[in-house]
């Protein structure tokens, strides 16, 4: 097998999942339900209450790169249903025969899942605008904000299919997920900063990868402050690459 | 002559106890069709993962044209079309463009994407519906773009695990139809599992019928009936009304049996169900000797067929659940 099979085979899977959105965009909608109402609900009550330092950001501006990421990664971490489905399915099994190779598969489809991701969060962005939420208007900063969600729904798919590999079962699979995903969100940046949090959260916090996504994202969209942007995307760059080869690793154990 | 393949004492053991494989040697011309017969459970889709270069053996060689499927596995896999038993294709995009995917997974030039696509398409007969969704296919149509997905790139071996199953008797026509017109045109050499004795029979240039790890028996379908020689004489006997069932065995005595079991020319004797079936070498000699020890046992019979053996019989035979479903300590 060589690189050109490999790359081949990741466009080919990011082809594939543009195909089947373009097929039936309903799960698109109906995902970006939550994150609307995480925004105009919870946004603006707590903008009422107004009990959160935001460094004079207004709350729901506060909260919009947080709600635009949890939704990316709701994407990638149930990526791995599709995941689950295809190992039941004789799917998996044929890209095993294909010329390319296992992490191949792997890096592929995270990144397909990443692309998935993205489209969600622009089904998000332009709501967001509507509801008043005020975006840094450099053209740069969105596109680097949107490569910054990339990145990290790219790693959480990753980690996805290596959650595939160990749970046999979409329900088992539905459950951690959810399990997963909210514990995150709440031990991160996105709501609140994170010098409020409990010492023990707030030591969660620095070593969860949303928290760099976060950061990297509100610097961008809302702050207008790019200062700790390197250590961020290093940060989830460290992430990314653990995830892949975890879930490269783990691979293998799916078909068996 | 360079074997499409061949294995040399094969053998595939789970997580250090359960033995799938215990010792397989097999060897498969170029351009003919295999037929890998074998009840459920009985190794054959270990078999095949391990051809296709998924599993590694536990122990032993196993090589496509001559290339070993473990140290060449890239090689072997850029020869090879496979077909899980399971379905294969994504369900949520056209048939078309599932093609479309598999060619550039597979790696078929760009040039050549479009001209590969449409004679895959062609060849499995899917012209009018290549356009439509494939949850809307029926289950043979899915299986022969399924096919068709394996032909992108023209392999010399096609391995199927047991194409057929689950489809209606025309859907089955349809896509073995295809597969003998791949075969002829192409000389693609085509590896297919099975548990349909008749696939086997009809479309095969030759079979090995598998049973707990081993080949029991291997040939072509001819050979294999041949095996089993001659004719089955074939005693049935209606049970007449209000009569109770006299020896267990539906008329046919255990010691009958043993009788008949004795007579020269007799190689074996079988009861299922009202039937006595007798193997024998020579049928015109052999039934008046059997049919006097019947006699002479009391046994009672109403009706003589002579039948010639079948697939069936000889994966009975071989590949057992042996004389299950006779009456008495039977086996």
């Amino acid at each position: 097998m060589t690189k050109e099979d490999s790359f081949r085979e990741m466009l080919a899977m990011i082809e594939l999942e543009m195909r089947r959105l373009r097929h039936d965009r309903t799960e698109i909608y109906t995902r970006a339900i939550q994150p609307i109402l995480w925004l105009s609900v919870f946004g603006t009550v707590m903008s009422e209450v107004g009990g959160i330092p935001t460094g004079g950001i207004p709350y729901i501006d506060y909260i919009t790169p947080g709600v635009l990421i949890q939704s990316t990664i709701f994407v990638s971490v149930f990526y791995g249903l599709t995941i689950v489905w295809e190992r039941e399915t004789g799917i998996l099994k044929r890209l095993l025969v294909a010329p390319a190779s296992r992490s191949a598969t792997v890096v592929g489809r995270s990144i397909a899942s990443g692309v998935r991701a993205v489209v969600q969060a622009l089904i998000i962005f332009p709501v967001a605008i509507l509801l008043g939420v005020k975006f840094i208007p450099n053209p740069i900063y969105i596109i680097a904000a949107f490569l910054v969600l990339f990145l990290i729904s790219g790693g959480f798919a990753a980690i996805s299919i290596f959650v595939a590999s160990l749970m046999k079962t979409r329900e088992r699979f539905m459950g951690l997920g959810q399990a997963l995903i909210m514990p995150l969100f709440f031990a991160s940046n996105a709501l609140y900063p994170i010098e409020m949090m409990p010492p023990v959260l707030q030591y969660a916090a620095s070593v969860n990868p949303l928290t760099y996504a976060v950061d990297a994202v509100r610097g961008l969209l809302i702050a207008g402050d790019i200062s700790h942007l390197a250590v961020d995307v290093a940060a989830i760059l460290v992430f990314d690459v653990a995830a892949f080869a975890v879930a490269s690793i783990s691979f293998r154990k799916i078909i068996e | 002559m360079t074997l499409a393949i061949e294995t040399i004492g094969l053998t595939k053991t789970y997580n250090g106890r359960i033995r799938a494989l215990e010792g397989i040697d097999l060897r498969v011309t170029p351009a003919e069709v295999f037929a890998f017969l074998g009840p459920n459970g009985s190794g054959k889709t270990t078999l095949m993962r391990i051809l296709t270069t998924q599993f590694r053996p536990t122990s032993g060689e196993a090589r496509a044209f001559g290339l070993d499927v473990v140290r060449r596995g890239a090689d072997v896999r850029r020869m090879i079309g496979y077909v899980p038993q399971e379905t294969s294709v994504w369900l949520d995009i056209s048939g078309r463009e599932n093609l479309l995917i598999y060619s550039k997974i597979y790696g078929v030039p760009k040039e050549q994407r479009k001209s590969s696509i449409e004679e895959a398409i062609q060849t499995m007969g899917l012209e009018e519906d290549a356009g439509r969704m494939v949850k809307a296919y029926s289950g043979g149509m899915t299986r022969r773009l399924e096919i068709a997905a394996a032909l992108l790139v023209k392999p010399r071996i096609l391995f199927l695990d047991e194409p057929t199953i689950g489809l209606d008797p025309s859907a089955r026509k349809a896509v073995w139809e295809s597969l003998t017109a791949l075969q002829r045109e192409r000389g693609t050499t085509v590896f297919f599992n099975t548990h349909y004795m008749d696939e086997a029979d009809h479309y095969s240039d030759e079979i090995a019928i598998i049973n707990r790890g081993r080949i029991v028996k291997s040939g072509t379908a001819t050979e294999l009936k041949r095996s089993l020689r001659g004719e089955i004489l074939q005693f049935s006997r209606s049970r007449r009304e209000g009569e109770e069932e006299v020896h267990g065995q539906n008329g046919f005595s255990e010691s009958a049996l043993k009788k008949v079991r004795e007579v020269d020319l007799v190689q074996d004797a079988v009861v299922s169900g009202p039937l006595l079936d007798v193997f024998v070498d020579d049928g015109e000699r052999a039934l008046p000797l059997v049919m006097e020890v019947l006699r002479s046992e009391g046994a009672t019979f109403d009706r003589i067929s002579t039948a010639r053996p079948t697939l069936d019989d000889v994966f009975l035979k071989y590949a057992g659940p042996l004389r299950s479903g006779m009456g008495g300590d039977g086996g």
